[in-house]
């Protein structure tokens, strides 16, 4: 029968929590039920942070005064105050051009990604799922861009800076052009691997070819094309480091370049670590919209 | 309206081995009536009714329904699927007015209809669960809900029940009889199960296989309305007992 309704446990608990605060007394029930759920949903943090902290750890102990591998790199302490610096120092003329900045480069970088990321979802879903569902143009369109994709970003740098010259558009265009090859390629996978009989009902439904590409192609498609967002926008924030070290003035990219050309190794590190939590925070993000977006597909996979 | 005609139908599929799906079928299906074709697994069967369903083609002969060529799937031929196939992204409710919104039917006409037929089929209270939390039974209850909905002339049938354990499939054939007595659509019922046979139809096509053809035509005679009691009727017996002679004799002979 029914496999999934409301969730019936978490619901029961609720629900003798309040009975038992109405009637003015904890019983040993709900107390455990909630001293147990407690540490299962703080224990998964937990467990991912045994691992960064053990080498941030090895990384400060193996230093003395500050540094290691003989001066080559700062300690983690020295990043930090660094980074506090970069982030909420007040602007000054002088030596230090990067105290207060962080916020302003991280937006910079940001959104560059988001323009080149959503320009590569606009051109390559369409394109993947007309590749996918329609022969002739998997043959026309489908070898070309297999022949191009080898070819990576950086190959692209001195074309782009030829053409845009040292401008946004020459960075948004190598994210665009780095993030659209998995998601085209995803897309076109999700609109060949479609249940046969799915095309089938909605054609002996009456659906017409634009109804059933609507309604069928795309939605069935979709749990792969989320795939393909995840890859792409990966590669979309290694596109923008690549081309704000080389073809714009600003951004995090082009701090870290810069930074290593005045030997601040502690501004390169802290621009590391910020470029790494950007791309884990807006992968969370597209994780989230496809768990909201794609129910069936999630229930789907458990219950099998 | 719903009447089926194939005419010397034959029906090949070509790959490293060509294989002969169909050989020359002759099959002629009233209004109103209910058919059922009978054979194991390889013989043909689905072909047939994916043939009349506009999803395939035949190789040779002719294939009519209410007189004209069968061109392509329409809502007029209402196809239910051995795994209900719902779209696994739609309510209940969104797979089963999904023929009339995609038909562009008005909301108030589709909409109370869509309600009475979830309530035959005994799912008013799953209206906006998915596909994924009902059991097979219930899903294949919306596979036929989405069907009925856009009142088609002729229902077909491919194994729906072949999938659903003995005590949902004894009452899935109860609501299919019950529909059926109210609407007398023409439906072509594709089984392997010789009760299932019977107990439905008006009348029962045995098809044997390599190549496919339809080796006997069974009238099925016994009185309406049936019942799943009638499975141990002495008369049901009977025809059970000449059905399997036949389907054994055309094992025999291959």
């Amino acid at each position: 029968m029914t496999v999934v309704d409301t969730p019936p446990r978490a619901a029961a608990v609720q629900h003798t929590i309040a009975a038992a605060s109405a009637s003015g007394r904890e019983p040993a029930r709900a107390t455990t039920a909630r001293w147990m759920r407690l540490p299962s949903q703080v224990s998964s943090s937990l467990l991912a942070l045994i691992l960064p902290i053990t080498l941030i750890a090895i990384w400060q102990w193996s230093g003395t005064n500050g540094v290691v591998f003989g001066g080559a790199l700062p300690t983690p302490d020295r990043v930090w105050t660094a980074w506090v610096n970069w982030a909420f120092g007040t602007p000054t003329f002088g030596l230090n051009p990067y105290v207060g900045t962080w916020l302003q480069n991280v937006l910079f970088s940001a959104e560059r990604v988001a323009k080149g990321f959503l320009v590569a979802i606009a051109a390559g879903v369409p394109l993947g799922i007309a590749i996918g569902w329609s022969s002739l143009i998997a043959k026309v369109v489908d070898p070309t861009i297999q022949w191009l994709r080898p070819v990576p970003i950086t190959a692209w740098l001195p074309i782009s800076i030829a053409i845009f010259g040292i401008r946004d558009f020459g960075a948004i265009f190598l994210i665009t052009l780095g993030a659209f090859y998995p998601i085209v390629i995803n897309a076109t996978q999700g609109a060949r691997a479609i249940d046969k009989n799915w095309i089938r009902a909605a054609q002996m439904m009456g659906a017409s070819q634009t109804a059933t590409l609507w309604r069928v192609v795309l939605p069935a498609a979709m749990p792969s094309i989320f795939t393909g967002l995840r890859i792409g926008l990966g590669i979309g924030w290694t596109a923008v480091i690549v081309a704000e070290m080389i073809a714009v003035k600003s951004g995090l990219g082009y701090v870290l370049w810069d930074a290593y050309y005045v030997g601040r190794m502690d501004i390169v590190l802290a621009d590391m670590v910020s470029i790494g939590l950007l791309g884990y925070l807006s992968d969370r993000l597209i994780v989230a919209i496809s768990g909201w977006l794609l129910t069936w597909h999630r229930l789907q996979s458990f219950s099998q | 309206m719903g009447t089926v005609d194939f005419a010397s139908v034959s029906k090949t599929f070509d790959g490293k081995t060509v294989v002969q799906a169909l050989a020359e079928v002759d099959l002629h299906i009233a209004e109103g009536e209910f058919v059922a074709l009978l054979g194991p697994s390889g013989c043909g069967k689905s072909t047939l009714l994916n043939i009349l369903a506009g999803f395939e083609r035949q190789t040779s002969g002719s294939v009519q329904f209410d007189g004209r060529a069968i061109a392509k799937p329409g809502p007029d031929r209402g196809v239910v699927f051995q795994e209900a196939s719902l779209l696994p992204w739609l309510t209940v409710w969104d797979n089963v007015v999904f023929g009339p919104k995609v038909q562009g039917v008005a909301r108030s006409i589709y909409e109370p209809k869509a309600l009475e037929i979830l309530k035959i089929v005994g799912l008013e209270g799953f209206k906006q669960a998915l596909p994924v939390q009902l059991s097979g039974g219930m899903r294949q209850r919306v596979g036929i809900a989405r069907v009925l909905v856009m009142e088609p002339r002729a229902l077909l049938m491919d194994e729906p029940f072949g999938a659903l354990d003995a005590q949902t499939r004894l009452s899935m054939q109860e609501l299919l009889l019950g529909v059926w007595q109210k609407l007398k659509t023409t439906v072509l019922f594709v089984t392997h199960d010789i009760d299932e046979a019977i107990l439905l139809s008006d009348r029962v096509c045995v098809m044997s296989a390599r190549p496919g053809r339809i080796s006997r035509d069974i009238p099925i005679t016994l009185p309406r309305p049936r019942s799943i009691n009638d499975l141990t009727n002495p008369a049901f017996i009977q025809f059970k007992a000449a059905i399997m002679a036949e389907m054994r004799g055309a094992h025999g002979a291959h």
